[in-house]
């Protein structure tokens, strides 16, 4: 593998790999503080013991976090030197309030986790709270750095060299608020479906307890409120896309040609050579209907730009309908969740919207991670949109490769460390730790 | 030379020293956990565990500043840099994922991963290589191997590796393992007490032999940085940390751990502003200046301008957090110890 090929499939991994547990560090603080609130108020133990079952997980996984975002930060050093050195100044601002804010976030999660006996229970529940506005201002904070690659903005280039910084104006570039709206709130989705599945999986092996009821029943009301903004801030993406991001969005739908009237085309090949997709589905005029709110409005396609700058629909296309197809997935689960609840105003635990549940329980990280590879592989080939090609901003140093060997083993460990750990019990006599089969937590 | 990029550097500097005073005690409590000996090494460790506990993220974090605030300020010096020194900071960060993996492991596993002791040489070992990585990577920016051609660093693979440096990779490890033991003596008591103060007696001597050392090797093999060392203001910081280090030394010698606490933290942040000093106004020296390394004004603008707000939420954050878990013998055990 050259330079660049090992730089970008390292970069791919880390990230792959940090957004795992960074979504989990952004979730799981909002449900701390859900579930202790509730505790507060409604005097109910259940929820500060349900809250307290999750310190275990969140501290793992939290460290995980800590220590493969540390990878990243030292990987836009030496795989990404001349994008950094380019762009250093402007999204510099982001990545240092995003220090602060991830610090803020890392003291009140230890004294969260660690200050059961020296907090009371007032303040373990005050400490949930900059703890969630941390987490959501951190990860807003890094999509703002990401959402410049996408827009850049608050610069002027004088004879190749930078002119008229303004970094306040980079920070709030033209993309960042769907998207740092968009993410978070895709994080939210994501923990609770995870969480979700591990106590829909509990109660269908036969584990029928209050407990997890109430769990599940939490984790589902988290994810479950946030679903609809996900759908409405989707839309403003696409539409800001097809402003601001064309070929990107040309490749999402995979529309090679400019059309009027564009159809909507879900799943499918797009193939390249014939400028067809193949085995995909058309619903007429959809797509102009969904962009421009008018069904003979014209979509720009591929066509419509230079080839040599727009990004592969191959990457794209497909990773877009799993984005979309697992939030309907999740929708319908939740959906049935909530109806059987409503109708027969208890938990329902029978076999199937369980089983639903468990199935659309990995979908949120899965729409999470694929949405992320639509608005990377969708900028390529640009670092920068429009002004660095992503071969200009990678390292000189050959032997890339073997670095990327490396960091592979590093992270293999690691997952087959926490596969290894997660599940085991804490407790000799008890069960899995996050379903809470024994109620005691720290007498 | 303009004051923000002074103030930039002085940021940097501030960043380096925190990490170094707190990350790098961290790193000392797996130096000693693995050094752990005596009749009490069981307790010795024990104790290195849970002191680690409660803090190590957030200390982990001022190398995150430091990174960040390097990228921000001083672009150009952050490229030359992970150019320059790609491999020594591909080990640091194998040492700092495998550290952090196998520490967060045991503690949140304590039943399920007791008798993994892969677990434990992971911890140990990653504890030993980290300091040792970013010693090196720190003290490679003073021996003017790394050179630049029209503002781009050349690649040379092995330009980092010298006497100077892997001598500043033991001293890296020396800075650990010498602040562990003595914060510990406040947080313990009766013998073990002593055997952390006898390894602090023993972290100070290393410490002072090996950077005494360091003086000749630099000026074999990084002549400017040793001519600056021994002609500029960074001579008196330099005295100073002579003086700082041979107090703290007296002071364990009383017992008056308190003091030697603060002393000695004070030892290490005077050995690594006298070794900035040296470096002045170098990011790399005698190739690249802070200055030519600094990011346009209005970044640097941005940044002190918004520091105020972060500090306001910050500073008030991590002084409760030290607070709730200030000193004492630790009267509790993780989540799910045994103890519960």
């Amino acid at each position: 593998m050259d330079s660049l090929l090992s730089s970008r499939a390292l970069m791919g991994v880390s990230l792959a790999f940090h957004i795992i547990y960074a979504t989990i560090g952004v979730g799981l603080p909002f449900m701390l503080m859900i579930a202790e609130a509730l505790s507060l108020r409604t005097g109910d133990e259940v929820y500060h013991h349900i809250a307290r079952r999750w310190v275990r997980p969140a501290g793992v996984l939290f460290a995980i976090g800590a220590v493969s975002g540390t990878i990243l930060s030292f990987e836009l050093g030496f795989l990404w030197p001349e994008f950094m050195a380019f762009s250093g100044p402007l999204i510099g601002l982001p990545f240092w309030l995003e220090g602060f804010a991830f610090f803020t976030e890392a003291v009140f999660l230890a004294l969260y986790i660690y200050g059961e006996q020296r907090l009371s229970r007032r303040m373990l529940f005050f400490s949930t709270i900059p703890l969630t506005i941390a987490a959501a201002a951190s990860a807003a904070f890094v999509i703002s750095a990401n959402a410049w690659m996408n827009t850049p903005a608050g610069f002027s280039l004088v004879n190749g060299r930078l002119a008229d910084v303004d970094p306040l104006r980079a920070l709030a570039n033209p993309a960042w608020a769907h998207e740092a709206v968009h993410g978070t709130l895709a994080a939210y989705v994501a923990t609770g479906f995870t969480a979700a599945g591990v106590y829909a999986a509990a109660l269908l092996r036969g584990r029928i307890t209050d407990f997890n009821r109430r769990a599940l029943t939490l984790s589902l009301a988290i994810a479950g409120v946030c679903l609809p903004f996900m759908l409405i801030s989707g839309d403003w993406a696409s539409r800001f896309l097809a402003r601001h991001e064309k070929p990107k969005l040309a490749a999402m739908e995979a529309l090679f040609t400019t059309t009027r009237g564009a159809p909507l085309i879900i799943g499918g090949w797009p193939d390249p050579a014939s400028g067809k997709v193949l085995y995909g589905i058309e619903l007429p005029r959809l797509l102009s209907v969904l962009i421009h709110r008018d069904p003979d409005a014209v979509v720009e396609g591929l066509d419509a730009f230079p080839p040599h700058a727009i990004p592969d629909p191959r990457l794209v296309h497909p990773f877009f309908d799993l984005m979309v197809g697992s939030f309907f997935i999740m929708t319908a689960a939740a959906g049935w969740f909530w109806w059987l609840r409503w109708r027969r105003r208890e938990v329902p635990v029978g076999k199937w919207p369980l089983r639903g549940i468990l199935l659309a329980s990995p979908c949120g990280m899965i729409a999470l991670e694929s949405g992320w590879f639509v608005t990377e592989f969708g900028r390529q080939p640009w670092i920068v949109q429009g002004h660095m090609r992503v071969a200009e901003g990678v390292t000189p140093n050959a032997g890339i490769g073997l670095v990327f060997v490396t960091f592979l083993a590093v992270y293999v460990a690691l997952t087959l460390g926490l596969l290894w750990l997660l599940p085991r019990p804490t407790h000799e006599a008890g069960d899995s730790d996050w379903t809470g089969e024994d109620r005691h937590v720290n007498p | 030379m303009s004051t923000l990029e002074n103030l930039a550097a002085a940021v940097l500097l501030f960043g380096l020293v925190m990490y170094a005073l707190f990350g790098g005690a961290d790193f000392g409590g797996g130096i000693w956990t693995a050094f752990a000996s005596g009749p009490r090494a069981r307790e010795q460790r024990e104790n290195l565990f849970h002191a680690i506990g409660p803090v190590w993220e957030t200390n982990h974090i001022w190398l995150i500043f430091v990174v960040v605030t390097l990228f921000t300020a001083f672009p150009k010096g952050f490229a030359a840099l992970f150019i320059a020194l790609l491999v020594p900071l591909v080990i640091a960060l194998v040492g700092i994922n495998f550290r952090g993996a196998a520490f967060a492991f045991r503690h949140f596993g304590r039943r399920a991963v007791r008798g993994v002791p892969l677990i434990a040489r992971a911890f140990e070992i990653s504890s030993i290589l980290t300091p040792f990585a970013l010693g090196m990577t720190v003290t490679a920016t003073a021996t003017g191997k790394i050179t630049l051609a029209d503002g781009r660093v050349n690649i040379e693979a092995w330009s980092w590796a010298t006497p100077f440096t892997l001598v500043g990779g033991v001293v890296g490890m020396a800075v650990c393992a010498y602040l562990a033991p003595i914060y510990m003596t406040v947080r313990t008591r009766g013998e073990l007490q002593d055997d952390f103060r006898t390894r602090g007696v023993i972290g100070g001597l290393a410490l002072g032999i090996l950077t005494a050392v360091e003086i000749p090797v630099a000026l074999a093999d990084a002549p400017l940085f040793a001519a600056r060392l021994l002609t500029s203001w960074a001579t008196p910081i330099v005295a100073l940390a002579v003086i700082s280090g041979t107090t703290t030394q007296l002071l364990l010698w009383q017992r008056r751990y308190a003091w030697a606490q603060v002393v000695a933290a004070g030892t290490v942040a005077l050995t690594i502003t006298g070794f900035c000093a040296a470096m002045y106004p170098d990011i790399l020296i005698g190739q690249l200046s802070l200055a030519a390394a600094a990011a346009p004004r209005a970044t640097l603008v941005a940044v002190f301008a918004a520091l105020p707000f972060g500090a306001a939420v910050l500073v008030p954050s991590l002084l409760f957090l030290y607070w709730t878990f200030r000193g004492e013998p630790n009267p509790e055990y993780p989540p799910d110890s045994p103890e519960d």
